[in-house]
């Protein structure tokens, strides 16, 4: 089940289509933080709710075709029961490129492994490694690095 | 008792000679016998022998060359060398290269080759003993630091998840709405992280063979000040580094040695201390690097310096989780440096770190 959540209406609208988000994490707690966070750093503005990496690539497939509807940053979990996060990544990387080139993924985790994060790091799709608990500093930091447009 | 048999392989080129053997032995001993080294090796092959007697004199391969050639191959089973006369270099030989365990002169006394085979039988039980104790106490030490591992990683997910709720109430302008008790849950948390990740540092050390990779102390310590000054910014660092050569040795462990260390500096500040510092001098050369943190803390008594890096020390008045420098040392330990502290009370605390230069490979 995919959820929206809209963001309130006074924030800015850019001048292009909508921005998008996606969320993927098995947490229900952290997904509910980490939307306000995004909601905080006021950069999108709607936000793609999915608690599983298939939920997630069911929704970019079904939306290929309305571009307008598919998410331009990803926030995805490593941790996560049957599709890891590296392994939604090798699904992932199968999506058309005229949609993934425009999209930009940072993985977040709890993790303090060093393999993790340089594994993450090493992936062309991921911009970056984020810890949790997400600052929202940290993550405008990486959305204005990496969306600038 | 029910013993389980005794496996033994007898070669000797004489046919009288195995069947002597047999005779005496077959009810004791499951024996099997060879004519030739050839032939020994193929039972061996085969069978999972305990024992093995062989003549020193035979034609092709004699008893000590047969024994070097399985002495890799097949080391379990214990070696005993028969032979007609007093060879002192053969012995020597069989003894140096051959792992033998027993040399027995020729014509044998049976009760001599009984007690002998008996007591090389015992060896080989406490050698395959011992190494299924090894074997099991690896697999059980093993799964010990996996589940420290993966269970400190189950706990941090939904702290924290707590974490991330505390920014949130403090970005939606929340913190004081409860008198202090989000500022004592936010304490409590960080403090319960705190313990979760000095147990992953601990399970790495624990784990991880030391690594062989470049170091840069310039970023390695600016990053780490500003990782753990973020919370204190009263205290002034003064960094001097000199690395005109390249620093080869364990980046991981290196940070765990540095960051605890510079996290103490900063922990333990007297409060009533106007220019609190702290200094860091690292100076490297080909050999090795010298690392030097001073504070201008509360120092350390001179009893407690013995103690402060066994695992769990605490002094009393400082909340310490009594793992910080206990990982440093072990640290240090693998990639072979040596620590030093002096400490004065109305001084402040010094650690001389040395850590070998492992140089490019």
């Amino acid at each position: 089940m995919v959820r929206h959540l809209k963001l309130q209406s006074r924030m800015v609208k850019p001048l292009n289509s909508s921005r998008i988000v996606m969320l993927i994490d098995d947490n229900d707690i952290d997904l509910k933080i980490n939307g306000k966070i995004v909601a905080f750093t006021k950069s999108f503005e709607d936000i793609v709710v999915c608690r599983s990496g298939e939920e997630a690539l069911n929704y970019l497939k079904q939306h290929l075709t309305t571009p307008e509807r598919l998410p331009e940053f990803i926030l995805l979990d490593i941790q996560m029961p049957e599709m890891s996060g590296f392994e939604f990544l090798d699904h992932y990387k199968k999506l058309p490129v005229s949609f993934t080139e425009g999209c930009n993924i940072a993985m977040l985790s709890s993790t303090l492994d060093f393999s993790d994060i340089q594994r993450a790091e090493a992936n062309p799709y991921v911009v970056k490694l984020l810890k949790k608990p997400l600052i929202p500093a940290v993550l405008q930091e990486v959305v204005k690095e990496h969306l600038q447009r | 008792m029910d013993t389980p048999s005794v496996k033994v392989l007898y070669i000797d080129d004489e046919e009288h000679n195995l069947q002597a053997f047999k005779a005496s032995f077959r009810r004791q001993y499951e024996i099997y016998t060879a004519t030739s080294a050839a032939a020994g090796l193929l039972i061996l092959q085969n069978i999972d022998i305990n024992v093995i007697i062989a003549d020193q004199k035979m034609p092709e391969t004699t008893g000590v060359q047969f024994f070097k050639s399985i002495k890799d191959t097949y080391p379990d089973p214990v070696r005993i060398l028969l032979t007609g006369y007093t060879d002192i270099e053969a012995l020597a030989d069989a003894i140096n290269h051959g792992d033998v365990y027993r040399y027995i002169t020729k014509p044998w006394s049976d009760l001599e080759l009984h007690n002998s085979i008996k007591n090389a039988y015992d060896a080989y039980k406490a050698k395959i003993d011992l190494r299924n104790k090894v074997s099991e106490l690896e697999k059980t030490n093993d799964e010990l630091n996996r589940f420290i591992y993966s269970i400190s990683h189950e706990l941090r997910a939904p702290l924290v998840s707590v974490i991330g709720i505390v920014n949130l109430v403090k970005m939606e302008g929340l913190y004081n709405s409860s008198g202090e008790y989000w500022n004592l849950i936010e304490i409590c948390s960080n403090k319960l992280d705190f313990y979760i990740q000095k147990t992953l540092q601990y399970y790495k050390n624990n784990k991880n063979v030391a690594e062989h990779s470049p170091v840069e102390f310039e970023i390695l310590v600016s990053e780490l000040i500003s990782l753990y000054s973020y919370s204190d910014r009263d205290t002034q660092f003064n960094v001097k580094i000199n690395q005109p050569v390249g620093f080869y040795n364990d980046a991981f462990r290196i940070e765990v040695i540095l960051g605890n260390l510079i996290n103490n500096a900063i922990k333990y500040q007297k409060s009533t201390e106007p220019n609190k510092f702290v200094n860091i001098d690292i100076d490297v050369d080909g050999q090795r690097a010298e690392i030097t943190i001073s504070d201008n803390g509360i120092g350390i008594l001179n009893d407690h310096l013995e103690k402060i890096f066994n695992q769990f020390f605490k002094s009393k008045n400082h909340h310490g989780s009594g793992l910080g420098l206990f990982i440093v040392k072990e640290a240090l330990t693998r990639i072979n440096g040596k620590i030093e502290v002096t400490s004065d009370l109305a001084i402040g605390t010094t650690f001389k770190i040395t850590i070998p230069n492992g140089k490019a490979t």
